[in-house]
């Protein structure tokens, strides 16, 4: 059958891991993320890029990953949630996401967490009105909004400190 | 009591590090060796419309098919996939008329996307490419959408159990000439001095809970059908799906994952019957249904759209004489829980205000729409749309302060609530009346909005709400609860309340430690499979904490007094002169004579003889302390919310400033936890009011059935809010807990409306109020700006 189309190689790093696999291009990048490498923690929310539960960081720079195939990731640097915390513990965001409660079931958080991490890494005192903007793209449910506006704000100050 | 340690604290959520780090396990995270492919085959041609063939046969050809499935491979047995009918008795759900008309796969389709067959495969792909060459020759029905078109004497019906398409009216038995309420409705308004009525149209919205559907089944080699799935109701969706396969419940188990939200979507089943009648066509192989949004948004049940009738009548001084009103539900395709949603949308009408006289009437018409079932507040949104929009319409024309009237005329403390049958227990509306007020600065701006001239204006609305804690009496209240000491003494909880998210095992853990006495680190929940736990009836009805808490709270009770009964024979001294300090107890007064609480545990397991007397070391047993708990109230909570903003006249756009919720929820066992169901709730109210609504062409097609065109309020779009927990203590509520998971929807709703009211003069009776209607109204009217 013609839509049957031959495997692409590709070379992956993902979390500091490089990975060298062989995709068929029609792959999404967050099913290779789940399916291929079991790193679950980034998620599916609505399957047409809008809710932003499969965000990660593609060379540092949010991308939603059902929204890229697996074949566009060939040599590229991603980072996902289960990348975040360190040896040394939890990332601040993470921490102050546990600390006031940023987060109700959880699915939108992943998503969430890495959205807010490349606005601090590049704005380290955001605004309400900067978070906000920056979460645009991040649909959640459950809070409301109002804990996680908090949780970045938190971990803004903590990583400022640090 | 002494002072409290744990409850009442806002402490880390026992589910959070798994949550921050991603490791939580979601139900479309599971897989299993072997995993098979379910596809759910779906008619998108029509959305009403007979099967009269069904070829599958090119499907099954293709390579990597494992198996395809019509209506005549699977069970002829038809099920209710709301779990609703289960908690009446059999008498009252007789004289309710509830059914179970739905096939797991139809041959008579009642709504675009409505599941005629299924394939399993070896992969998604697969699955998907033979779901394509699935040849289906359909008869086409004509659509109906309004309950005019489907109750027509001609319509074709949806099931010969509902004559007229009526799926449901409030019942001759119970309720005589098809209404509740009292007086005499009719000679009240008579003697009214103001008598308005309106026809208003709440929307049918989705809950897009965060997590899609997604479901593994697997029939395995001990022949158990088990179901991994992220439902609020495990227990009584295991009935349902043992009943439906004719299977021992001893055979069948549902393990429950991590849950993505809920909010009703997944109250009872939406695709279990569908997972497992593939997993029992593939024995010894697991089978994973992943369903995509745009499926998920059609086949979860929704918000019940509803035209919705109201007449109200006053005495000049405010007195409130009479209301009259009548629901009429868009039920959608299939029945569900249609008889409890026509009737608690009266019931929260006939709960919140002092009508002396009162008459409700409810009724749901079947039409080619997805299902409707439970969504957050059941009918309460729907009643305060109306009900507050009403009352404000009143006081505008009798010029009364609107919140003065709600002060005086709210239902409290010892009236009849909301389904006439039992007292309020507990009431602090006032005071959140009074504290909201305060913080938005009420007074100032009602006045300050009061004239204004431009193209940008202001408005500031209040309403009011209370709900329910569990659903007693209406219908079964029930949670059973284990608590087994360990041989250190810390505590097992076995007990099958769900979290949906909200936090519920949290707050439940609180309530064990905190009645056990010990730190929350030696308490655990041990929830999850359908059959390690009792029975409890799941997440709905805000009744976890309230129904659940309680539940718990006796049984760690009763473990704490086997605990301390051996202490005062060890102690030679009586169980009430004991305390427990730090697993240490005590004799009061006399902290020298005390025992440990570990050595106890571990020498009711341990239990050896003792050399020297030949008699055991110490009493015989594990300590284990179990209930079976039945509610006899449900303790209310009642609730204000104002909402301040602005509409821009010249584009309809609505501008939301500023969001005041004040909840009596008795006490506040987590109280960040509680903060976050009222903003996350307000949330969805405001999306109800605003910007959220399910739209259908007229061939009953769908036209938004995704997150990019269903619009939900985004981060930019919320209000500053605040949270206000009113703790006065309810007298029957664990630690004097009421509820709070459903109630923050509710009255955003009716203060966005009023303060939309203050703002343009005018009343918008269809939901949801977009620009669109503003402008078209504002032009229809011709606002002036000077």
């Amino acid at each position: 059958m013609s839509e049957f189309v031959e495997a692409v190689d590709i070379e992956v790093t993902v979390n500091g891991k490089t990975y060298q696999r062989s995709v068929e291009p029609r792959l999404l990048l967050v099913e290779f993320l789940r399916e291929e490498l079991g790193l679950t923690g980034t998620h599916i929310g609505c399957d047409t890029s809008y809710c932003g539960a499969c965000t990660i960081h593609m060379n540092g720079a949010p991308v939603k990953s059902c929204t890229l195939f697996a074949v566009q990731a060939d040599g590229q640097t991603l980072t996902t949630v289960e990348g975040l915390a360190t040896d040394a513990g939890l990332h601040p965001l993470q921490k102050a996401f546990s600390e006031h409660h940023g987060l109700q079931c959880g699915y939108c958080t992943p998503g969430m967490l890495m959205s807010a991490k490349a606005l601090l890494e590049r704005n380290p005192n955001p605004s309400d009105k900067e978070i906000k903007k920056q979460i645009a793209g991040n649909v959640c449910r459950c809070t409301g909004y109002q804990n996680i506006i908090k949780s970045v704000h938190a971990a803004a100050a903590e990583m400022r400190e640090s | 009591m002494t002072e409290l340690k744990t409850v009442g604290k806002s402490i880390e959520r026992v589910d959070i590090k798994a949550k921050v780090l991603g490791t939580a396990v979601y139900a479309a995270d599971i897989k299993l060796p072997g995993m098979l492919h379910g596809k759910i085959v779906r008619c998108f041609e029509h959305a009403h419309a007979k099967v009269v063939h069904l070829d599958l046969s090119a499907a099954a050809a293709v390579p990597g098919v494992v198996k395809v499935l019509g209506p005549k491979d699977v069970t002829s047995k038809t099920y209710n996939q709301s779990v609703i009918d289960l908690m009446a008795s059999k008498t009252e759900g007789a004289m309710l008329g509830d059914i179970e008309e739905q096939h797991i796969f139809t041959e008579h389709v009642k709504f675009w996307g409505d599941g005629i067959a299924g394939i399993i495969a070896v992969s998604e792909e697969v699955a998907e490419r033979a779901a394509k060459l699935v040849r289906v020759e359909y008869e086409p029905l004509p659509v109906y959408i309004t309950p005019e078109e489907s109750g027509h004497p001609e319509a074709v019906q949806f099931t010969p159990h509902k004559p007229g398409n009526r799926a449901f009216q409030l019942p001759e038995e119970m309720f005589p000439g098809n209404a509740l309420g009292w007086g005499d409705v009719d000679k009240a308004f008579e003697e009214a001095d103001l008598v308005i009525e309106d026809t208003f149209y709440t929307p049918k919205q989705k809950q897009c809970q965060m997590e899609p559907n997604s479901y593994v089944a697997l029939y395995d080699d001990s022949n158990r059908l088990n179901c991994w799935t992220s439902g609020q109701m495990p227990k009584l969706v295991h009935e349902k799906i043992a009943r439906l396969f004719d299977l021992p419940m001893s055979r069948v188990t549902i393990h429950q994952t991590v849950v993505g939200g809920g909010f009703g979507a997944r109250l009872g089943m939406v695709l279990e019957p569908e997972i497992c009648a593939m997993a029992l066509a593939v024995p010894g192989r697991p089978v994973k249904i992943q369903q995509p949004r745009e499926e998920d948004w059609l086949t979860s049940p929704s918000r019940h759209p509803a035209r919705y009738w109201m007449k109200i009548g006053f005495r000049k001084d405010g007195t409130p004489l009479a209301v009259d009103a009548k629901s009429v539900n868009f039920k959608g395709g299939y029945y569900l829980d249609g008889s409890a949603l026509a009737s608690t949308t009266g019931f929260w009408l006939q709960g919140m205000y002092k009508f002396e006289n009162l008459r409700y009437k409810g009724e749901s018409y079947f039409t080619n729409q997805p299902v409707c079932g439970a969504f957050r507040g059941y009918g309460n949104p729907q009643t305060n749309f109306v009900l507050e929009q009403m009352i404000e319409r009143a006081c505008v024309q009798l010029d009364l302060d609107p919140l003065e009237w709600r002060r005086k005329w709210h239902k409290e403390t010892g009236d009849m609530s909301w389904l006439n049958a039992t007292p309020y227990t507990s009431c602090a509306l006032n005071d959140c009346l009074d504290r909201g007020a305060e913080v938005i600065g009420w007074a100032q701006k009602r006045k300050k909005y009061a004239n204004q001239t431009g193209p940008k204006r202001r408005g500031i609305g209040v309403a009011v709400g209370n709900h329910t804690s569990g659903a007693f009496p209406m219908i079964l209240e029930h949670t059973t609860c284990t608590v087994r000491l360990n041989e250190d003494a810390s505590a097992t909880v076995l007990v099958a309340c769900s979290d949906m998210g909200q936090g519920a095992h949290t707050s439940l853990t609180q309530i064990a430690a905190e009645t056990l006495g010990w730190p929350i680190e030696d308490v655990r929940l041990e929830t999850g499979d359908s059959d390690a736990n009792g029975f409890d009836i799941g997440a709905h009805a805000s009744r976890t904490l309230y129904v659940g808490g309680a539940a718990i709270m006796k049984a760690c009770q009763d473990a704490r007094g086997q605990l301390l009964d051996r202490a005062a024979r060890i102690l030679k001294v009586n169980r009430d002169e004991l305390d427990i300090d730090n697993k240490t107890i005590f004799v009061e007064g006399e902290p020298e004579r005390s025992v440990s609480a570990v050595d106890i545990c571990r020498t009711g397991i341990y239990n050896f003889i003792d050399h020297a007397t030949g008699l055991p070391e110490g009493e015989l047993g594990q300590i284990q302390a179990y209930v079976s708990y039945k509610p006899d109230q449900n303790s209310p909570p009642f609730f204000a919310t104002f909402v301040e903003l602005e509409v821009d006249t010249e584009t309809g756009e609505v501008e939301l400033l500023e969001l005041v919720s004040s909840h009596d929820i008795g006490k506040a066992i987590h109280p960040a936890i509680c903060e976050g169901q009222m903003e996350g709730g307000a949330q969805q109210g405001l999306g109800m009011v605003l910007t959220e609504e399910m739209y259908f062409d007229e061939r009953g097609f769908a036209i938004n059935n995704s997150f990019t065109d269903y619009k939900m309020l985004g981060a930019s779009d919320m209000p500053k809010m605040t949270s206000i927990l009113v703790e006065n203590g309810d007298p029957y509520g664990p630690f004097g807990a009421k509820s709070v998971g459903e109630a923050g929807v509710v009255t955003p709703v009716g203060a966005t409306a009023n303060a939309i009211y203050q703002a343009t003069g005018i009343q918008f009776t269809q939901g949801p109020i977009t620009p669109e209607k503003i402008l078209h109204e504002i032009r229809k009217r011709g606002l002036t700006y000077d």
